[in-house]
């Protein structure tokens, strides 16, 4: 604490003895450097994600629809248009017949029936958002530029989860193939891709190269012709992040802490973005648990909790929930929430087998993450005064992973920030679907099969005039059973120099997730 | 002395496959779950067993251990479960800049070690060995990763004269690879400019790195030094008349100079490890940062494979130690 203290005094007074500085150009082009904390472990769509791997797939290739904008939409990308059968098994896209990949080859039918059947046969990464309900050969080509979808079952949030489906070229990926891996480890380090920039450099833990496809065949959505690239430089140090975006050797930084956005955001030269997320963080109750599974002691915690505590650690860059969905999530409604209220809590309390409290809860969290640390002893505050003990246990992520996994290790409550892949309201509500136990988001394992019904009926009905009212009847489920402390939605936060332009926000992106496109230097 | 290397090296062997026993006994007792971590936190259970499966997490210890055992004695260091790569193909491109790294800081800390423990000797009690041994202690108590922070913020923020991090420019060419040692590949392409640029780069992170290494061979140095000008032969070779750099520089300091020899090699070993803390403050693509990601996504293979590098690196820098001590002192040489 102390430790961070100094070094934002530092940055303060850095702040006032640095020179602003322009961009640069290197060949008379400008080539803008990104500094995030997260390496690029691959640059394969078909592999795993996470956020600094789907903003590069995003930049490199193309998928048939594309998330855009605040609140998100889909919108057409390589598809121009699609059609929904009368069932809604059948989804047809018409394809952009002037999409065409880096190295020339026209986007057809066949390289989207390619690469959707190889993501889903190899059963790694986004597979599981469509497994389910797509198998491999119910996806065909239709035309040169048709390709049609037949689904097992009738699925609304289709549509939904395509943007994170990228199209590869099968004529370049192909030959790659060794021993039947999918070209996985070439496509690792290699573009096969129709995105709007290409790869350039791949320097493994230190930067990425991405050069701007000036015929890319969608064009971008501005003017400047000297816009060369982008250069991801990892930079894992939130106070190094910060240093160098005021010493300009990074243009735009990603997911820096709360601290240093507040030091650089006092900045003339630095615009910074903070708007709210889809992603929410709670504290999840294991409701098979011991001393969880009584709803009244998930209640009665739910209202000791200091609920100002969680905006006051962000700089008031947070907003509470007011649902368990966040609200980008299509279909929320307002819902009264619990707020802390100690004498409702000791009503739930005495509801219980512990009336007078003298039980241990455990409160997981992740290693090193401040924020969730003071959350952590707010809470040990609150339950004081219910005469509950508070173990607070640090773990690492995949530790944290690990311990959700299971009923047994689950602990009482984990802090946990999820964000869904998707504005369908599906994505949320399947979260307390037992489909969902075992997975770090799922670590509350709540069994209800009036939910579970709702939610599975839900998602089998494509008309939304039908599904809305389902969903508000499940929102109001979900708060009703507690299974966590509903706590708050953060701001996405970037900054950036003032030069950068173009930057478009959309909560749909995870936190430290950029779209690449629209962005230029323009000093 | 060909006997003291047979030796040695069977004894490394030992000490390796020991090593091997312990981290990899820690990395399969330890929470976590890597078959998860490889499939994503999203995948679904039937995900997480094929990916179980494809990768033997699924099998007995005693058998992975064998099969690992059998992977280390083809080459084979594993594939990282968070990158998808070949562990040795990881380490082939972060060790030669960890390495560099850490050979610029020892030298750092012997140019000016030395010097430094034979001066604090030479005045000893004086304002001039006050002021050395009082650097000899901050060098052995402030934390590295502190130090780093420090000169990151003075002297590459406010001063503006060192980069904040990395090997090179974001912009700078990397040489063609030779050694991957960025200032060694640049020499040998005859390219100055480019080894200046790297050394330059590594300017901050080798004096974090050092001073720790610092400290201790000014100690050591300084003591010896001590005790070899408090010598007969010393007394004697002033009564003669030798001049006083003479007497330090011939007389004694050949003689002070094993033990500080032996304390460099030593420290050789502790600074691959602190580049762990180092290489995370300046964002320099090492091996340690390589470790420290690792060490924090619970990928065994990598930590495992680090952990044993390092553990080699370490008993090979102590025999070259001892090989220096048998060709500098005959009667070590005569024990063997």
């Amino acid at each position: 604490m102390k430790l961070r203290m100094l070094t934002s005094a530092m940055a303060l007074a850095a702040t006032l003895v640095s020179p602003v500085q322009a961009a640069e150009k290197r060949d008379g082009e400008f080539w803008m450097v990104i500094g995030g904390r997260q390496a690029v472990s691959h640059i394969d769509p078909g592999q795993s994600y996470d956020y600094s791997i789907r903003m590069m797939t995003q930049a490199l290739y193309d998928g048939l629809v594309k998330y855009s904008g605040n609140p998100p939409e889909v919108e057409p990308w390589l598809a121009t248009d699609w059609t929904t059968s009368e069932d809604g098994l059948t989804w047809t896209f018409n394809l952009a017949e002037s999409a065409t990949f880096h190295n020339g080859d026209p986007v057809t039918a066949e390289a989207v029936v390619y690469s959707y059947q190889r993501v889903l046969e190899m059963n790694e990464g986004v597979a599981w958002m469509l497994s389910d309900i797509l198998k491999p050969e119910n996806i065909k080509a239709t035309g040169e530029h048709t390709v049609e979808f037949t689904l097992d079952r009738p699925y609304a949030p289709f549509l939904s989860f395509l943007p994170w489906w990228f199209v590869v070229n099968p004529a370049q990926v192909e030959p790659n193939v060794v021993d039947g891996d999918f070209g996985k480890a070439w496509l690792s380090e290699n573009d096969a891709g129709s995105g709007p920039y290409e790869l350039e450099r791949f320097d493994q833990g230190t930067a990425y190269w991405l050069r701007r496809d000036d015929d890319y065949w969608k064009g971008f959505p501005y003017e400047a012709e000297d816009m060369g690239g982008i250069i991801y430089r990892l930079i894992q140090e939130s106070s190094s992040q910060r240093a160098a975006l005021m010493s300009g050797e990074a243009d735009l930084v990603t997911d820096l802490t709360p601290e240093e956005f507040e030091v650089v955001g006092a900045r003339p030269d630095i615009e910074v973005s903070s708007t709210p997320a889809l992603t929410t963080f709670g504290l999840k109750m294991n409701t098979q648990g011991e001393y969880m599974s009584d709803v009244n002691l998930r209640k009665a915690v739910a209202h000791a909790f200091d609920y100002e505590t969680f905006v006051q650690v962000y700089n008031g860059n947070a907003k509470l929930q007011t649902s368990p969905f966040a609200d980008a999530i299509r279909g929320k409604v307002e819902i009264d929430m619990p707020r802390k209220d100690i004498e409702k809590a000791k009503e739930y309390l005495g509801k219980t087998e512990w009336p007078e409290g003298g039980i241990t809860l455990e409160y997981v969290y992740v290693q090193g993450l401040e924020q969730q640390r003071q959350m952590g002893l707010s809470l040990l505050n609150s339950l004081k005064e219910l005469n509950i003990e508070l173990e607070m246990v640090p773990l690492t992520w995949p530790n944290m992973v690990a311990r959700a996994s299971s009923i047994e290790e689950s602990p009482d409550l984990l802090a946990i920030f999820a964000t869904p892949v998707s504005t369908d309201p599906d994505a949320v509500a399947i979260q307390y679907h037992p489909s969902s136990h075992g997975k770090y988001y799922g670590s509350h394992f709540l069994e209800d099969e009036e939910l579970k019904a709702m939610i599975e009926e839900a998602r089998r009905i494509s008309d939304w005039e039908e599904r809305a009212p389902i969903y508000a009847k499940i929102q109001q489920r979900i708060a009703d059973l507690q299974p966590e402390i509903f706590g708050m939605l953060r701001q996405r936060q970037f900054a950036y120099r003032t030069y950068v332009q173009g930057y478009v926000d959309s909560p749909i992106r995870m936190t430290g997730e950029v779209d690449l496109y629209p962005l230029y230097i323009q000093p | 002395m060909r006997r003291l290397i047979l030796k040695r090296l069977g004894l490394m062997v030992v000490m390796l496959l020991g090593l091997a026993v312990i981290t990899f006994t820690i990395a399969n007792v330890a929470p976590g779950d890597p078959a998860r971590l490889a499939a994503g936190p999203d995948a679904s259970q039937e995900m997480v067993e094929q990916v179980r499966a494809e990768r033997g997490f699924d099998k007995p210890v005693p058998v992975r251990f064998m099969i690992y055992l059998g992977q280390l004695a083809r080459g084979d260091l594993g594939t990282s479960v968070y990158t998808g790569r070949e562990v040795s193909r990881d380490i082939a491109q972060f060790l030669p800049a960890t390495v560099e790294l850490v050979l610029f800081a020892i030298t750092i800390a012997i140019v000016f070690g030395i010097p430094l423990g034979v001066l604090a000797a030479v005045w000893q009690n004086k304002a001039t060995d006050h002021g050395i041994r009082l650097l000899a202690v901050s060098g052995a108590a402030l934390p590295m990763f502190w130090l780093g922070l420090m000169l990151q913020w003075y002297l590459a923020l406010e001063l503006d004269l060192f980069p904040l991090g990395g090997r090179l420019g974001v912009f700078d060419d990397v040489p063609p690879k030779i050694t991957g040692m960025i200032t060694v590949d640049a020499l040998l392409n005859g390219d100055p400019g480019t080894a200046l640029t790297a050394m330059w780069h590594m300017v901050l992170p080798a004096l974090a790195l050092s001073l720790p290494a610092l400290a201790a061979i000014i100690r050591v140095n300084r003591a010896e030094m001590l005790e070899v000008l408090g010598r007969d032969y010393v007394t004697n070779a002033r009564a003669q008349g030798i001049g006083p750099f003479r007497i330090i520089a011939v007389y004694s300091l050949k003689n002070a100079i094993l033990p500080t020899l032996a304390m460099i090699g030593l420290r050789f070993g502790w600074m691959l490890g602190g580049t762990v803390l180092v290489e995370g403050v300046f964002d320099f693509p090492g091996v340690g940062l390589y470790a420290a990601k690792a060490a924090v996504s619970s990928d065994f293979e990598p930590i495992m494979a680090v952990t044993l590098i390092l553990g080699a690196a370490f008993m090979f820098t102590n025999l070259l130690i001892d090989l220096a001590y048998a060709l500098l002192d005959p009667r070590v040489r005569n024990q063997v």
